[in-house]
């Protein structure tokens, strides 16, 4: 193992439990939080991957954008699963 | 990578969307569908961007005095429509919910869809 | 029991997705499939068939202008759905004054303190989006972020007045207009559709007013989806 699989593995695992989190979170707002973290870990993922296009948007997007359209529904919406 | 481990990469990326089409099919939150969604969504451009990278190659930038190999760019331009394409379908999914939350006070499926009383 | 046959679809269908995968070469090896064909094409060609250094917006705007076409009308046909079906005739009652949303005064002042060093690097991601990594749409999404960070503090309604109403209305459609303009230039001047002609600085003169006009789009639409959400939450 070298230290780029090692770096991929744990970017991975990272990936991979977000997302268990994210399926088990009842509070939405915790949920989406844990979305912007997933797509900030996938950012890194594409760097890694040499695919700096792909990763600037992925963080702008994913880990921005995003995040403000869903916390702008929850505010009508309520922050709770029922 | 290392032989055997080689397909970790893909495998990751099939537990991704696996655990985003668990969300969509069974939470009733019409948010958290959207959530599952977004996630079912960047499982699949994980594995166009796995496809297209390069081991110890660069990004696809010429002039900037980068070795090849390069990293196939046609998989990156893919993947940043699709994020584009993402984004506008999230946008009009959470406009629509806020929509259906106004003219019938929930964004529970299964509230929505009991017969009403 | 609906959750264990979702379950059960879920776990099959990963199975076949496995078995799928393992079917694929191993990712990472410069041999294959993906990279032989049409990649090694377009790295090949270099900067004098792209048009561009970068190669992923060579793609974008020369050798795929066709699907960015698509994508950006993609964008505005979402804007348009948005504020169609968005709350606009639902906001009645008594607004919360903006300047009543309680914001920290440190957020405050980093934003202001921010945002000419924000707007400056987004310019500079449009700008020099066929050169280094950046582009067009990445510019314009840190823009329209900046916009949003900036009704923040200062409250959507300046926000709001801050664009014009009628120049709005073509400025939205921005994006589809120029790459329509640039398709049918294309072939009045080379013969098919987002040719690039031929001198050099003509070329880089259309990248650059493509990624313009993408960023700007993009940072309209991203202000458009924001403002309908936000319309009337406070009611």
């Amino acid at each position: 193992m070298s230290p780029n699989d090692v770096f991929d593995a744990l970017i991975l695992i990272l990936l991979i439990t977000c997302a268990l989190a994210i399926a088990r979170m009842k509070d939405l707002a915790a949920a989406v939080i844990l979305f912007s973290v997933y797509s900030f870990a996938l950012c890194l993922l594409w760097v890694h991957r040499g695919a700096p296009d792909v990763a600037m948007t992925e963080a702008a997007v994913g880990a921005g954008i995003t995040a403000v359209l869903f916390f702008y529904t929850l505010a009508r919406t309520g922050r709770r699963e029922k | 990578m290392t032989e055997g481990l080689a397909h970790l990469d893909y495998i990751a990326v099939v537990i991704l969307f696996a655990i985003g089409l668990y969300v969509v099919l069974t939470k009733q939150n019409l948010i958290k569908k959207i959530i599952g969604l977004n996630i079912m969504e960047t499982a699949v451009f994980g594995l166009i961007v796995t496809s297209g990278m390069v081991d110890g190659g660069s990004p696809p930038l010429l002039g900037q005095g980068l070795e090849p190999p390069y990293a196939s760019p046609i998989a990156h331009a893919l993947v940043l429509t699709g994020i584009v394409v993402a984004l506008s379908v999230t946008a009009l999914a959470l406009v629509l919910i806020l929509r259906v939350k106004a003219e019938c006070g929930s964004i529970e499926l299964d509230e929505l869809l009991e017969p009403d009383e | 029991m609906r959750n264990a046959l979702a379950l059960l679809i879920v776990i099959v269908l990963a199975g076949l997705m496995m078995a799928g995968v393992s079917q694929l070469p191993p990712p990472g090896s410069p041999d294959g499939a993906v990279h032989r064909h049409v990649a090694a094409h377009y790295i090949d060609g270099g900067t004098e068939a792209g048009g561009a250094p970068n190669l992923v917006t060579a793609v974008l705007l020369n050798y795929r202008a066709l699907d960015t076409y698509g994508e950006v009308v993609v964008i505005f046909a979402a804007l348009v759905a948005v504020l169609a079906v968005g709350l606009s005739g639902h906001s009645r009652g008594p607004r919360r004054q903006p300047d009543e949303l309680p914001v920290s005064p440190v957020v405050d002042r980093i934003i202001r303190l921010l945002a000419p060093f924000i707007a400056l690097f987004a310019l500079f991601m449009i700008l020099e989006g066929h050169v280094l990594p950046g582009g067009g749409f990445q510019g314009g999404v840190v823009l329209g972020a900046l916009l949003i960070l900036l009704s923040l503090v200062l409250g959507p309604r300046r926000i709001r007045r801050m664009l014009p109403t009628p120049a709005l209305f073509w400025t939205r459609a921005i994006a589809p207009l120029v790459f329509a303009l640039t398709a049918i230039a294309g072939l009045a001047l080379a013969g098919w559709l987002f040719a690039l002609p031929e001198p050099a600085w003509l070329r880089e003169l259309i990248l650059v007013g493509l990624e313009l006009a993408i960023g700007i789009g993009a940072a309209l639409a991203l202000v458009g989806f924001y403002l309908s959400l936000e319309a009337d939450h406070h009611d």
